[in-house]
């Protein structure tokens, strides 16, 4: 378990790495230059060339790789003498735009995009499922394909058009709730919750469906494997024989990929924070790109890789507790 | 006494786009007490389907008429609510595919206990002390062990040994086997036959062994019904069916299949 | 004279990587020597786990072997490619177990029949259609139905199916890899008069793999008894099934299940 446990992290760390070394590859060569942008409208030459020198931008690919990697495990300093600036590991760098710390952005912003998250994920968790599981035991009949046919064109909706949609009709012309606004839970719980709720619903749908019929089709399938003709002939109750025989097996191939998705969604929901107006992660990664502020967008980048790396893991370790078949078991 | 069972004149209908089809067509016999029937047929004979009908398992949609009785109780047309107290409890079964069989995510302990325990006694402790006697019965070794492993952990014989524990451990009336050791290797068959007569003699179950095997089935069963799309063809005693078969379809299967003993020529 | 395809000391391993990591090996198929004399059956027998069909399909050149050599017709054909390989499939050829998955469901028989033929490129005498017909009449099956689909027919038709695929070429050798264990005992019973007879007419050399001894007993000249992927007895029919010298043969020759022999007699002193 324990050199299992190892080789996956190196695995994660390996990965990691490769994808900062493209990302920092891809700014290297492809986008225009950030002292430029930074210097702005009314600039001299000397100034761009002072710039260059702070951030570095004058040293060759390998060292700007190496400070900016070194930054994150033990921090970096730019500038020299009296500009001299230290940022603390683990440093990402600063803002183009704004000269804040990047790690503090993200600190700031990540708790946004986790409830963001964790809120859809119980949404569409409950209704999806519940909505699958209904359509499988009563197949092809009436509820089954209206669900599965409204779960078929709810996967298909934009989310950016359902957010625009729910606002006009929930908060323009039935004012049933506010405009949705920032506000922490501990401030006032209630408007809290209105201007979450919207964000939730809109992430929400298209997964609800798409787990929907996940539930189904894998409960319908589960309902013709042949322990389930055994749990009959035992004379178990219908609830137990559902319950235990039908369900466990339907459902955990639907946890792993649940983890995944919510793995990259902790990376943040960029349209639907962008719609609301969330400061999440995802608002700051819509941001960054279209004023290619480099540091941050190299750390979104690396913030949702590693969430998608890390819940890759998650997900594994969790299968083999879900799946005896698949147990690792310590030698 | 009275017979075991009684199936008489049982008729199992399908519906299909084309109207309804008859699966099994007017087959009747009986199993008396301590006794071992044998239904024996090819593909497509409707030998599975009889079996689905005593245990009222066969799928949605189908349709049967006839009588079907257990003990004198008639089984056809009776409440799901009750047959399901009487399934696993008064009457069970044993598959073809012990793999597929068994639920792979829990224990076969739990898959003991839970059958236990639906019908006996509620409590978990008692459930699994009879868990591991019903291992323990069926030969397999280190049953304290064994019960807390998952199916995939036995072989393919230990797996019917398995399902075997399971269905006898409310002590049934009736088992029905359907193609138990058809999966199996040969050596392996040999013990699960062996097994299942040892077991049904000292516990005075009646048996239903269903199989396409003639060399199986004249091996383990005191009276054999053959089937043939559905319809009986022939019923008797092993000895008749086998030494005196009345029906060609009877003769030609028994012509078809190879020997081991003799000789051939080549 | 030569054999028709001798296998010396076929090894097969096979190489896992556990969760762990760990490697575990498996020797599938341990040291096995024989040799297929021109004309005749060889039946390899086995339970499963024993390495029979690790062992027809590396004899067919559907797997290499790990160690070991394989020769046809006196030509090693071990690592046989490109033309050599070319040239080995069109004399040995494959029948499988179950012949609904070993038939394409889109082609009709025709194009089935006429695939190897096309992969050789090989053009028949005459047309492909006379020749598909042709083929089908030699293995029972109605020559009219030769544009229908593998679908439209039974198991024991579409087996026939594969024997006649397996035939287009002239191969001198067929493999038979449990090719009448998934049928029912009165058209396994036909299939296996079949195969008979086209040996008689044409022949070639059986290699014939499966699992029931008393199968095996209707067509081999000769059997190998496999377990655990070894050869643990290799004899004419009648020696292993009557005087056997390896005690897992003995084990296994008791274990099938017999119809009484006085029933029997019984019943064919009535007929």
């Amino acid at each position: 378990m324990a050199r299992y446990l190892a080789g996956r992290l190196a695995g994660v760390v390996l990965i990691l790495f490769l994808v900062c070394l493209f990302t920092f590859v891809i700014f290297f060569t492809l986008s225009p230059d950030p002292a430029v942008m930074i210097c702005g409208k009314t600039c001299t030459p000397d100034r761009i060339d002072q710039i260059r020198d702070v951030l570095g931008l004058n040293q060759p690919f390998l060292t700007q790789f190496t400070g900016f990697l070194g930054g994150i495990f033990a921090g970096r300093d730019y500038g020299h003498g009296a500009n001299l600036v230290h940022c603390a590991a683990p440093c990402l760098g600063y803002s183009f735009q704004t000269n804040q710390s990047v790690m503090d952005m993200v600190v700031e912003r990540l708790p946004v995009s986790a409830t963001v998250a964790i809120g859809a994920a119980v949404l569409w968790l409950l209704f999806g499922i519940l909505a699958g599981l209904l359509s499988a035991v009563k197949e092809g009949t009436w509820w089954d394909r209206t669900a599965m046919g409204l779960a078929l064109g709810g996967s298909s909706i934009p989310n950016y058009v359902l957010a625009l949609a729910l606002q006009y009709v929930l908060v323009v012309r039935l004012q049933v709730l506010p405009f949705p606004q920032a506000v922490a839970f501990g401030d006032d719980p209630v408007v809290w919750f209105q201007s979450y709720l919207m964000p939730w619903i809109v992430l929400a749908t298209g997964y609800a469906c798409l787990y929907a019929r996940l539930t189904r089709a894998n409960v319908i399938d589960t309902l013709a494997e042949n322990f389930m003709r055994t749990a009959r002939s035992k004379g178990l109750s219908p609830a137990l024989t559902m319950r235990r025989h039908a369900l466990r097996p339907a459902l955990t191939p639907i946890a792993t990929i649940f983890g995944m998705d919510f793995a990259a969604l902790l990376g943040g929901a960029l349209i639907t924070e962008t719609v609301f107006g969330l400061n999440g992660v995802g608002k700051m990664a819509a941001d960054s790109i279209a004023k290619n502020d480099q540091p941050v967008i190299m750390a979104v980048t690396l913030l949702a890789a590693f969430f998608v790396v890390i819940g890759n893991v998650v997900v594994d370790l969790v299968y083999t507790r879900l799946d005896p078949r698949v147990r690792i078991t310590a030698r | 006494m009275s017979d075991l069972l009684v199936v008489e004149d049982l008729t199992v209908t399908f519906p299909t786009t084309r109207g309804p089809v008859e699966v099994v067509k007017g087959v009747s016999f009986t199993v008396g007490r301590d006794e071992t029937v044998g239904i024996v047929g090819e593909s497509g004979s409707g030998k599975s389907m009889t079996s689905l009908a005593i245990m009222g398992l066969l799928p949605k949609g189908a349709r049967t008429r006839g009588s079907v009785r257990l003990d004198g109780t008639e089984l056809l047309g009776r409440p799901e609510r009750e047959l399901r107290r009487l399934r696993g409890d008064q009457l069970s079964m044993i598959f073809q595919d012990p793999l597929s069989s068994l639920n792979p995510y829990y224990t076969v302990g739990l898959q003991i206990e839970e059958m236990y325990r639906a019908h006996r006694d509620k409590s978990r402790r008692n459930a699994r002390q009879v868990a591991v006697e019903a291992l323990a019965q069926v030969g397999l070794p280190e049953p304290e062990r064994r019960v807390d492993h998952y199916p995939h952990q036995f072989s393919g014989g230990q797996r019917q040994r398995v399902m075997i524990a399971m269905a006898l451990v409310c002590g049934p009336k009736l088992l029905i086997a359907d193609e138990p050791t058809t999966a199996l290797d040969v050596t392996v068959q040999a013990q699960i036959l062996r097994l299942l007569a040892d077991l049904r003699r000292e516990s005075g179950t009646g048996m239903v062994f269903i199989t396409h095997d003639l060399a199986v089935i004249s091996s383990i069963a005191t009276r054999v019904l053959v089937l043939r799309r559905g319809e009986q063809v022939e019923y008797g005693t092993a000895e008749q069916v086998f030494a005196e078969p009345r029906h060609d379809y009877t003769r030609m299967l028994l012509d078809s299949i190879p020997r081991i003993d003799d000789e051939v020529s080549a | 004279m030569t054999p028709l395809l001798q296998a010396e000391n076929l090894t097969k391993r096979f190489v896992t990587r556990g969760p762990l990591g760990a490697r575990a090996e498996f020797t599938a198929v341990d040291q096995v020597s024989f040799e297929v004399r021109l004309g005749e059956t060889l039946a390899v027998v086995g339970e499963s786990g024993s390495g029979k069909s690790t062992t027809a399909r590396m004899i067919a050149k559907l797997m290499d072997p790990t160690e070991g050599s394989l020769h046809f017709d006196g030509e090693d054909v071990t690592r046989a490619k490109g033309a050599a390989l070319a040239r080995f499939r069109g004399d040995v050829q494959v029948v499988f177990q179950d012949p609904f998955s070993s038939l394409n469901p889109r082609h009709t028989v025709e194009r089935i029949l006429m695939a190897p033929l096309v992969y050789q490129g090989i053009a028949p005498d005459g047309s492909r259609r006379a020749h598909a017909k042709e083929l089908m009449e030699r293995v029972g099956l109605n020559p009219d139905h030769s544009l229908r689909y593998p679908a439209q027919f039974s198991g024991g038709q579409a087996q026939r199916i594969g024997i006649a695929r397996a035939l287009a070429v002239n191969p001198r050798l067929v493999i038979c890899d449990e090719a009448v264990s998934a049928l029912d005992v009165s058209v396994q019973a036909q299939v296996i008069e079949l195969l008979r007879r086209l040996q008689r007419e044409s022949g070639f050399s059986y290699v014939f793999i499966a699992h029931d001894l008393a199968v095996v007993r209707q067509i081999a000249q000769r059997v190998a008894v496999m377990s655990k992927g070894r050869i643990v007895e290799l004899g004419e029919t009648a020696q292993v099934f009557g005087e056997p010298r390896d005690a897992y043969t003995r084990t296994l020759l008791a274990a099938i299940p017999r119809i009484d022999p006085e029933w029997d007699r019984r019943r064919k002193e009535r007929s």
